[in-house]
């Protein structure tokens, strides 16, 4: 077990590694100065020059490279060019904005989407089944902003029950929740409706029946027992891809998170936030991969981890 | 005893059913029943919601419009600039200029900073040095040379310079002044200043600052106790913001919002004539050969575009027509003429010229101004109605419009651009855009490579006059001279245009669209 985690352990930070190279690689080739940014448009060729040595723009890109490894093992990726500040803390001030929203997004999903799969997969080809799937279908259809504008209409303007952006109060994490809970809702009821009657269908569940079981039982503790991998798996991906920012969102509703704030950093080139940015979230997916991953055994006793897996 | 009503046994699936109501309600119910109230602002709090973040509360780098408005509530300079683009005092008592070389200044008698310290001469001389050691500085770029201090007494002390600088009362307006110990040459986040208001907590991340009342504030106590400021970066979501009650001001507003909030109820619009000039500025390093270079072309150009027009179907009033080189707004503007619209007259005279099969590139960055796009697909249209083909390339923000326009990239004819100037002098704008010489030309910091040598010497006359009345003459032959040189096709004015709840009493937008939050009054 031990040697499984250290494996994946390492697995994911080769993969934070690359990532955060690769992205270092792109800014560079991306059009813009970083140095016109900070000091404006007016600024004189001597300014830009100053700046550029500043911070170390005027330097070979593999210098820049060696001296940004350098960083990352002390996970001090300098100093952000627009905050004047380091970039690590400007992203830390960031990321429990969207910790939250996030959170709540995937919880209010769970709590939804599971019954309704559950619901949608007892109830094959009825009339009620058929109008919550097209619902579902309308929900994963309908874009982020789209939604999250109409929410703001109604719920905002018209009948203003919440915020309608930023998060002064807790009820401005109502709309964005909602926001992203109606697209995620719609793909995890649908995937449970079809990972269930897959379930529904398979002859262990005859037997079960067979013997008596209820039918709570055969539900929840047989069918969803069988499916919980998957869907856990499938909540945490999409937890894991909204730890990057939900950045349609966070804009729609001025939500302060890395969402907003990474679109921020590749306006300015910001080099140093972005990289910052990219190190944070990709960390923090990691480790939310491989929570999922250590979480099978808890979910179904029947994976084994590391050697038990092999043998 | 209580009967339980028969026959309403609750089967599982009811039971089912109604959990998963229970997690819904508690999913999204409980959220709002924490909202509490939807975050309207208390009888007590001025919300702001800026377009820019607030990343400081100084200026060294970072003087947005909007930011003004913040800073100066926490920090101030020795003048400011007031009401009609006139330097006041502030921080000074006394700013006076004693010899060409030499301005002599006094600290206000028992100015203290919010921690209870009081202002002191090392604290200006100390921030003069620190706006010089910010690499790349905004504010730097004004100053033709930096004053030394020099104590006379206590509260007094000289301001010397090599060459005069008439104008240091307005320059100074943009040095905000902190305790020396704490200043440094990166940006002030927080700290200690004179201004009325205080920072009590904020998230630089964020944009979010609070501020409350400065007890120890030296003049008229401000009459809100506490200032909440927000970072709204949408238009739409300012828009939306202020329409639901949950912020008080939005400001740099596009024409479009304004249409959308004009006539609304409990909403009003504030409006002032920018200190911005936003011009379809030509190439100035084109051959001598091409069209351009003749300056009997470019006026020609100018007689295509119907400025009126722009300024009432794409522009919808929010600008209005340029009548010189620099706003009206400003401290020594002088008018020098009108744009006119007579596209006959324009294909006559080009074709007098022997000008045909004009092909002229426009190019220029999103957002330099409002409805900027729109404005130049209307060029496109009547450039085309004297013959005269154009292609757009439009610039994203942080993309490498500059190395275009310094010409090391591609060429262009005509650029969208604006400048502005934070002192609110015509002198300020005109240094900056037509006081080109050869020798800046070389390293490509000329604007658009405008080097008039007649222009830049009289330029360089009207800045280093200490006479008032002098200058203000010299000022005026100045913007003739380049007048006559039709730097521009057109040129606009943008208004700057703030909204703000009803409730909202008391608050005077400048020209630099910043307003003293010290006069805002809350009515109930």
């Amino acid at each position: 077990m031990t040697k499984y985690i250290l494996k994946r352990l390492g697995q994911g930070l080769l993969t934070v590694f690359l990532t955060v190279s690769t992205v270092f690689i792109l800014i560079r080739l991306a059009p813009g100065d970083p140095a016109v940014s900070y000091a404006g448009p007016l600024a004189t060729t001597e300014q830009l020059a100053k700046v550029r040595e500043q911070f170390g723009l005027d330097r070979p890109v593999l210098e820049q490279y060696w001296i940004f490894l350098q960083q990352l093992f002390t996970g001090n990726l300098g100093t952000s060019y627009s905050f004047q500040a380091p970039a690590m803390q400007v992203v830390a001030e960031r990321m429990p904005y969207t910790l939250t929203l996030a959170t709540a997004a995937i919880l209010l999903t769970a709590v939804i989407a599971i019954p309704l799969g559950v619901w949608m997969a007892r109830r094959p080809d009825t009339n009620r089944e058929l109008g919550v799937n097209v619902l579902t279908i309308a929900g994963q259809s309908m874009p982020d902003f789209w939604t999250g504008i109409m929410l703001l209409t109604g719920f905002a303007v018209l009948i203003p029950l919440f915020p309608a952006s930023g998060f002064a109060t807790w009820g401005g994490l109502v709309l964005p929740t909602v926001t992203i809970a109606i697209l995620q809702i719609a793909l995890i009821s649908r995937m449970v409706r079809r990972e269930m009657t897959s379930n529904f269908a398979a002859p262990y569940l005859t037997v079960a029946r067979s013997r008596g079981v209820g039918s709570p039982a055969l539900t929840w503790r047989y069918a969803m027992g069988n499916s919980a991998i998957p869907v856990f798996t499938a909540l945490g991906t999409r937890f894991a891809a909204m730890l990057n920012g939900v950045v349609v969102v966070e804009v729609v509703f001025a939500w302060p998170g890395v969402g907003s704030l990474i679109v921020r950093a590749l306006e300015t080139r910001d080099y140093p936030l972005i990289q910052a940015t990219v190190l944070l979230t990709s960390l923090l997916a990691v480790a939310v991969q491989l929570v999922i991953d250590l979480a099978y055994p808890l979910l179904d006793p029947r994976v084994r981890l590391g050697k038990a897996a092999a043998a | 005893m209580t009967v339980l009503p028969q026959g309403s046994e609750i089967s599982r699936r009811r039971l089912l059913q109604f959990g998963a109501a229970a997690g819904f309600l508690l999913g999204t119910g409980s959220m709002a029943g924490c909202a509490g109230p939807t975050g309207l602002p208390g009888p007590s709090t001025l919300t702001l919601a800026l377009n820019r973040s607030l990343v400081s509360l100084d200026n060294k780098l970072n003087q947005f419009d909007a930011a003004v408005t913040v800073q100066r509530a926490v920090r101030q300079g020795l003048t400011a600039i007031g009401p009609e683009t006139k330097p006041v005092l502030v921080l000074a008592d006394r700013f006076e200029m004693t010899s060409p070389t030499a301005w002599t200044v006094r600290l206000r008698e028992g100015v203290r900073y919010s921690d209870g310290t009081p202002v002191a001469i090392e604290d200006i001389a100390t921030a003069l040095k620190m706006y010089q050691q910010v690499q790349g500085s905004f504010v730097a770029g004004f100053f033709p040379e930096f004053p030394t201090v020099v104590p006379v007494d206590d509260r007094t002390f000289r301001m010397e310079s090599k060459n005069p600088i008439p104008i240091l009362d307005s320059l100074m307006s943009m040095i905000l002044i902190s305790p020396a110990a704490k200043n440094k040459p990166e940006e002030l986040q927080e700290g200690v200043g004179t201004g009325p208001y205080v920072v009590t907590k904020f998230n630089r991340g964020a944009g979010t600052y609070s501020l409350k009342r400065n007890e120890n504030y030296w003049g008229p106590a401000p009459k809100v106790d506490n200032v909440e400021v927000r970072f709204l970066p949408e238009e739409s979501s300012r828009v939306i913001a202020l329409r639901s009650g949950e912020v008080d001001v939005i400001d740099s507003i596009t024409p479009d919002s304004r249409e959308q909030l004009a006539g609304l109820p409990g909403v009003v619009l504030a409006e002032a004539s920018s200190l911005r000039l936003n011009q379809i500025f030509y190439n100035f390093r084109k051959p001598s050969s091409h069209p351009l270079s003749d300056v009997r072309v470019r006026e020609a150009l100018s007689w295509a575009v119907d400025g009126e027009a722009l300024v009432k179907d794409v522009l919808v009033d929010s600008v209005s027509e340029a009548e010189g080189v620099v706003p009206s707004s400003l401290t020594g503007f002088s008018k020098t003429g009108n744009y006119t619209y007579d596209p006959e007259k324009a294909k006559a005279t080009l074709k007098s010229l022997g000008v045909t099969d004009l092909n002229l590139k426009i190019i220029w960055e999103t957002g330099e101004f409002a409805s900027d796009t729109s404005v130049m697909e209307a060029l496109v249209e009547m450039f085309g109605n004297i013959g005269v083909k154009t292609q757009l390339q439009q610039f994203e923000p942080g993309g490498n419009i500059l190395a275009w326009r310094q010409g090391k990239q591609g060429d262009w004819d005509l650029l969208g651009n604006g400048f502005s100037s934070p002192t609110g002098l015509a002198i300020t704008m005109m240094q900056g855009m037509y006081a080109g010489t050869a020798e800046k030309e070389k390293t490509r910091d000329t604007y658009q490579g405008y080097v008039v040598p007649d222009v830049q010497a009289k330029i360089q006359a009207a800045s280093s006059e200490v006479d008032p009345v002098r200058r203000e003459q010299l000022l005026a032959t100045a913007q003739k001279a380049i007048w006559d040189t039709w730097p521009c096709a057109w040129a606009f004015v943008p208004k700057s245009v703030l909204a703000h709840q009803k409730r909202v009493a008391d608050l005077s937008l400048a020209p630099t669209n910043s307003y003293p939050l010290v006069d805002v009054r809350l009515e109930a």
